[in-house]
């Protein structure tokens, strides 16, 4: 099997302006400019094979949309060579459109005015997509999602889910083999999340398309992806499976306690009282990560004991959210 | 790779536009409010003129209807800029947001798929009047009537529309690299308003700056000599459909040019 | 009133108004070939004329006065009812409502800055480059005090009607309609476009009575007298006092009566 997008030592530098502070820094710049280069990707190779559904990430700025403005033809790299489905994709930009689907969470690319059938109809004949090919897909949308009520609402009067979901379908429509996937869930409710989630996972199974997916929700990187890539200040921090991440921090245990009260709160004086655990708290429950190397959970839950009243708890495998985030902060070691 | 016609672009055209016309229908309050503003810009316009020539009998030995025809015609050959190409004054807005990119990933030329995405209706009613003052001046002036005149009329028209698109895109193009750029934008609008009056009210400075460098005087100046002033028509007003056709080449490639060096910036 | 608070204001939009190093540039230039545009076609239209003076105009009065209104334009056309309109439809104008503010107040210092910084680089360079061509056929004396303050009040009626108008977008969707009528009625009978000197008498008439006369021809014509008697100084201050009161109450109370009965789009 041979690989549908080959990247090898891609690097890209912007020059970017350097902006002074303040009134008199803005008076300075208005005669004098002062340019910086800045490496958004540093040498960056991946190799990814059709079929396969892939985790971008990386926090804020790491370069996660350059890399995929370079994917989509959009961006020429600064070195290094990239390969998509067989084309560079800056040389041959609309010939590498025709391959690729794009999704931005936020940004519909579908006619703001006209209902969704009517966008879908305009893309049949941008993308020369068949009939026979066009029906069918519908017919596979039909029977994946709730399609119907959609299909003739102006996308202007859609709710930020259903807008999302219908760039989704749109993005998949002329059958490509890629779909980049940026953010595809921010900003919805866990019902939306989880049917797009679904959606995707079924359209990669049913038409075998290859999906980059970039996001911040690790629940869309459980759901979905077998492989991630973490990239951060432009450099590649690991490219393999999360279960083999994982292994790296075998020793890590999440302890979940449950307190009445402000957990949050709660969570700031735990932080102090362990130094050498992390400390969240969602809704339900406040989530000690222990290092079984440093100290055991006993330890940890007899500390918490002494001063607060635990009227649940529960043992966890360290989760894919907080791995990201000690890969975030300390790197693979 | 398959290279895509013009009858591939036209039919997708067509197809967008029918949509469009069919969703503004819905919104017919906005569509008579914005047809009033056009109007009233013409009229305004129209009074501007009747101001000026109650008090001078003439300009550079132009008189009231030659005037009023060289303003209707800059108005009927601003009517395509105006109904096709109104979204170049949206694109500094998506540059702005970065929304611009969604328009780099389909496998159609860039530059035509952001324009057909607004079809604006109200250049309709300019190119109502416009001919309506045209036709006036026409009749006023005692031009005669043949077809070839007509013929001559319709390919200066076209002439001047895209010398007009040529201008426009450059203008909007600026937004890829400055970002306050609604002023050129602006500016160039502010100039086709000059457009409506003969070129040699200027000195052979500015005679030369808005033939080759702003060619404002290609929009209704030299076109018109050919109807006008049959009998002295220079060079330039026969070479003019030429110099149209360059003109909007020249700014395609410099929007398309603006348009693939920007994507890249910005996140 | 906490003057500190407004001027952090002003101050931010100094600093964002300097951001746009090129933007200035391209202001400027234009404005200059704007200029120059100006001075061909009325020395063309005076060569039409036998006598120098019309309606008591020169030729250097005229140009004089179109160029100052045009550097006044710069600053007093500050595209607010866009700014209402697309906030309004964006919703974010719940977000400017919740400002420990009023609104309306709000506004006319967030634009404060735009006032300044158009002040210094536009209308300043040009008055004194007018001046210095003309060999001082602008009088510098004590009209310069009436100019000024004059001026003042202009920005403030003309702020009144922009948000007068801005207010309508809460009932319609077309910002772009209603924006233009009132660009092009506020161009034509403020004399912005031509002088008010030039207008039939009947019109003319009729014009002062409107507020419009009050943000272009008011300022402008207590600058080029030399020794205004007190009577002109009075009158035109007074009426210009008279329209920015009433038209500052109107505004705030329109507003206010419609934001009650409209419930905000979006958000």
């Amino acid at each position: 099997m041979s690989a549908i997008i080959e990247i090898k030592h891609v690097t890209k530098e912007f020059k970017v302006l350097n902006r002074r502070e303040g009134l008199k820094g803005s008076i300075r710049d208005l005669f004098s400019r002062d340019y910086k280069t800045v490496r958004a990707v540093d040498d960056i190779s991946m190799s990814i094979e059709q079929g396969e559904i892939v985790g971008y990430l990386g926090p804020n700025g790491a370069g996660k949309s350059t890399t995929i403005k370079m994917m989509t033809g959009v961006l020429e790299p600064t070195s290094g060579e990239i390969l998509v489905g067989g084309n560079v994709p800056y040389r041959n930009r609309t010939k590498n459109a025709q391959e690729i689907g794009v999704v931005f969470g936020q940004r519909t690319q579908l006619w703001w005015a006209l209902p969704l059938i009517e966008s879908f109809r305009i893309l049949k004949d941008i993308y020369q997509i068949s009939d026979a090919d066009y029906d069918e897909m519908l017919k596979l949308y039909q029977s994946l999602v709730d399609i119907e009520p959609l299909l003739h609402k102006p996308v202007r009067q859609m709710s930020l889910g259903q807008r999302t979901l219908s760039d989704i379908l749109a993005a998949f429509l002329h059958n490509p083999k890629i779909v980049f996937l940026d953010e595809p869930t921010i900003g919805l409710d866990v019902s939306m999340k989880a049917k797009i989630r679904t959606l995707i996972h079924a359209l990669n199974q049913q038409k075998h398309t290859t999906v980059i997916l970039t996001t911040h929700d690790m629940g869309d990187v459980d759901a979905l992806c077998q492989r991630i890539v973490i990239i951060d200040k432009g450099k590649m921090l690991y490219d393999n499976d999360i279960s083999h991440l994982k292994q790296f921090f075998g020793s890590y245990r999440t302890l979940k306690i449950r307190i009445k009260g402000d957990l949050k709160q709660y969570a700031e004086e735990i932080t102090e009282k362990l130094p050498r655990c992390s400390v969240s708290a969602d809704d339900e429950w406040i989530s000690v990560l222990v290092d079984e190397s440093q100290t055991t959970v006993m330890q940890v839950l007899s500390e918490l004991q002494k001063d607060y009243k635990i009227r649940d708890m529960q043992l966890e495998e360290i989760s894919t959210e907080e791995v990201i985030k000690k890969i975030y902060e300390e790197g693979v070691k | 790779m398959t290279q895509k016609g013009l009858r591939f672009y036209l039919r997708i055209y067509g197809k967008i536009l029918a949509q469009d016309l069919k969703s503004k229908m819905s919104y017919r309050a906005d569509f008579i409010i914005s047809t009033i503003g056009m109007i009233c810009t013409n009229i305004a316009g129209f009074i501007s003129f009747w101001i000026l020539f109650s008090r001078f009998p003439s300009i550079n030995g132009w008189g009231y209807y030659e005037i009023l025809f060289l303003y209707g015609f800059s108005l009927v050959s601003l009517t395509p800029v105006q109904c096709f190409f109104d979204n170049n004054w949206s694109l500094r807005q998506y540059v702005y947001s970065g929304d611009f990119i969604k328009y780099c990933f389909r496998p159609i030329n860039l530059f035509f798929y952001f324009q057909s995405e607004v079809f604006d209706v109200k250049g309709l009613g300019q190119l109502a009047f416009g001919l309506g003052t045209l036709i006036y001046a026409w009749v006023k002036l005692g031009l005669g009537f043949s077809v070839l005149m007509i013929l001559k009329m319709i390919v200066f028209l076209l002439t001047a529309s895209l010398i007009m698109i040529a201008l426009q895109n450059a203008a909007a193009a600026t937004c890829f690299w400055i970002q306050n750029s609604f002023y050129v934008l602006d500016l160039v609008m502010r100039f086709k308003d000059y457009a409506k009056y003969p070129i040699t009210i200027f000195n052979s400075v500015f005679r030369f700056i808005f033939t080759f460098v702003i060619p404002i005087a290609f929009i209704a100046y030299y076109p018109s000599l050919v109807i006008l002033r049959p009998d002295a028509v220079p060079v330039l007003s026969w070479i003019s459909p030429v110099i149209g056709l360059v003109f909007f080449w020249l700014s395609y490639r410099f929007w398309m040019f603006g348009a693939l060096k920007y994507s890249g910036t910005g996140s | 009133m906490n003057l500190k608070k407004y001027l952090t204001l002003t101050r931010a939009g100094i600093i964002e108004a300097l951001q746009f190093r090129l933007s200035f540039l391209i202001l400027v230039a234009g404005n200059l070939l704007y200029l120059i545009v100006t001075y061909f076609l009325w020395k063309a239209i005076y060569a039409s004329v036998e006598t120098d003076t019309v309606n008591g105009m020169t030729f250097t009065d005229t140009l004089i006065y179109l160029v100052l209104a045009t550097a006044l334009y710069g600053f007093l056309e500050m595209y607010l009812v866009w700014e209402i309109g697309r906030n309004i439809q964006s919703g974010k104008i719940v977000l400017d409502l919740l400002k420990p503010m009023p609104y309306r107040r709000y506004l006319f210092w967030s634009y404060s800055g735009s006032f300044v910084t158009q002040f210094f680089f536009t209308f300043l360079p040009t008055f004194i480059v007018v001046s210095v061509v003309t060999h001082g056929a602008i009088p510098l004396g004590i009209n310069l005090i009436w100019f000024a303050v004059s001026v003042v009040l202009a920005v403030v009626i003309n702020f009144s009607i922009d948000y007068i108008i801005g207010t309508v977008c809460l009932y319609t969707e077309s910002i772009w309609g209603i924006n233009i009528i009132k660009q092009v009625v506020v161009l034509l009978l403020s004399g912005a476009t031509i002088p008010l000197a030039f207008f039939p008498d009947n019109l003319r008439t009729v014009v002062h009575f409107l507020p419009f006369q009050s943000i272009y021809n008011a300022p402008l014509s207590l600058l080029l007298h030399a020794n205004p008697d007190w009577q002109t100084v009075c009158s035109t201050l007074g009426l210009q006092l008279f329209w920015a009161a009433a038209l500052t109450l109107i505004s705030a109370a329109f507003w206010n009566r419609s934001l009650r009965q409209i419930t905000v789009n979006g958000g």
